[in-house]
């Protein structure tokens, strides 16, 4: 199975350097590619769909973000066949449950409160099956269990 | 007011009727009452007429909808009408009373949008004063964790002073936001038996720290009427604040109870006997923010007992409280919702 990436979209340099090292100091050891606003997230995702680049394994999306929001951003994923299944983790900075609502109405899998806990986060991927996505090293925390 | 009779004419117009509508009596008298309806809705009232003439009870004509009237120059206006009916030597005769209602209108709308506008604010504030102390949280965390071979004692203990600091702005930034939402959350009246909601209160307080002595005397059932969530919300605040406030003692008694209520439907108290407080500030308790206690004794926000008088208020009934230094202190609050049988 090939390595895939996780897209971060964050545009406060502060959450986006937490989470960074949230993630790096539980040992995911996939790379991380960060967008800063929703407009660069759509148009990485976009181009590696359309030259058939791998997409990524997980997007990590921030609600608020400069020129296009995140509930747009996963609205133009989920609208797209190519796209549609790409796994969206919503990162939410409040616990207003507006938010969390909307985030599912738009087809969110799961969302995490920021600053990223990283209990949270694994209860997420765990939720949402993709232990193969998580390079966990060097013995992973979330093992896959038999059914 | 208007007369119709039971094929829909019009029997009889008030003089206020006359203004409203803009047409001279004698154009009314005779007429179907349909010429007052607006257009869009004119052919079906036949229909409701003949509906409501076959169970004549006075009521609201169209509950829930938003009624108009058609005024002579063909404009439209909103309107509140109420039927009643009365039996004549002629048959039924049907009366509408018509109110127009431009100006409360104009007022709920002007009240939505400031209820909107405040949500708006609500909204920016749980996000925008969230990120930087996020900022601050994290980074002190990550000082402690990743520097703290360079920091040495004195460096770690300033980091867990900006760590606990920012907490405690989170913890009045979620306050605040509780008490928005408790001013403006739906209510939904039932009957709630408070003792009940005490005794649960009082036994996940004691779960959660068995080292403590203190003593429930708790009177079941206190039967009210209410908002579940809302009071509940009130007996949490009031009970781990008497919890709080008695942590410094081996022996501690917590009461709760009713007591005359006067002119309320019910009268509450919350007692403890705990540090109480100076009652010459006993007033300003109830306002965000004020403390009576450094932060060093006693960890706050000063945000639980606003909360508090906003919910109470909400349910009709006022709060107060009574204490002296080292004697403790009682909160009293009243509930003043309609019983409805």
């Amino acid at each position: 199975m090939t390595t895939r990436t996780i897209l971060l979209v964050e545009d406060n340099p502060d959450d986006e350097m937490l989470t960074l090292r949230a993630l790096k100091k539980n040992s995911i050891a996939n790379e991380i590619t960060v967008a800063h606003d929703g407009a660069e997230a759509l148009e990485l995702i976009f181009s590696r769909a359309s030259s058939g680049e791998p997409l990524p394994g997980l997007v990590l999306l921030d609600l608020k973000l400069p020129k296009i929001d995140g509930l747009e951003v996963m609205r133009r994923i989920r609208a797209d066949e190519r796209t549609r299944i790409i796994p969206v983790v919503i990162l939410t900075g409040s616990k207003l449950d507006e938010d969390i609502l909307a985030g599912y109405r738009g087809g969110a899998n799961a969302y995490v409160r920021k600053p990223v806990n990283f209990a949270e986060f694994a209860e997420a991927v765990k939720t949402l099956g993709l232990f193969w996505l998580i390079l966990n090293e060097p013995v992973p925390k979330f093992v896959p269990q038999p059914d | 007011m208007v007369c119709v009779d039971a094929g829909g004419r019009i029997v009889m117009v008030n003089a206020q009727m006359v203004q409203l509508f803009g047409y001279p009596r004698e154009d009314l008298e005779g007429q179907p009452v349909e010429m007052l309806v607006p257009g869009a809705v004119r052919a079906v009232h036949p229909q409701h007429r003949t509906g409501y003439m076959a169970d004549p009870v006075p009521r609201p004509m169209g509950a829930g909808m938003q009624l108009a009237g058609c005024r002579r120059d063909g404009s439209t206006f909103p309107a509140e009408i109420s039927l009643s009916a009365i039996d004549t030597d002629e048959g039924i005769l049907v009366t509408a009373a018509v109110r127009d209602v431009t100006e409360q209108q104009r007022r709920q709308d002007d009240l939505e949008r400031a209820v909107r506008n405040l949500e708006t604010f609500t909204y920016s504030v749980a996000h925008d004063l969230r990120a930087p102390l996020r900022a601050l949280g994290g980074y002190s965390s990550a000082l402690m964790e990743d520097c703290a071979d360079y920091l040495g004692e004195v460096g770690r203990g300033y980091a867990e002073r900006i760590l606990a600091a920012s907490g405690q702005m989170s913890a009045l930034i979620d306050g605040l936001l509780v008490l928005s939402r408790m001013a403006r959350a739906e209510m939904r009246l039932e009957g709630v038996d408070l003792g009940a909601e005490v005794a649960r209160i009082a036994a996940e307080l004691q779960d959660g720290a068995p080292g403590r002595r203190v003593h429930f005397a708790i009177e079941r059932p206190v039967q009210a009427r209410a908002d579940r969530l809302l009071i509940r919300t009130v007996l949490q605040n009031l009970v781990e604040n008497a919890w709080k406030f008695t942590s410094g003692q081996d022996d501690a008694l917590i009461e709760f109870g009713s007591a005359p209520a006067g002119d309320a439907a019910i009268c509450c108290y919350v007692r403890d006997d705990g540090a109480g407080f100076d009652p010459h500030y006993a007033g300003k308790l109830f306002q965000p923010f004020q403390r009576l206690h450094p932060a060093s004794d006693f960890p706050g926000t000063g945000i639980g007992l606003a909360i508090i008088k906003q919910v109470v208020e909400r349910h009709g009934g006022r709060a107060w409280a009574e204490g002296a230094v080292g004697e403790g202190a009682t909160f009293y609050f009243t509930l003043n919702m309609e019983e409805i049988a």
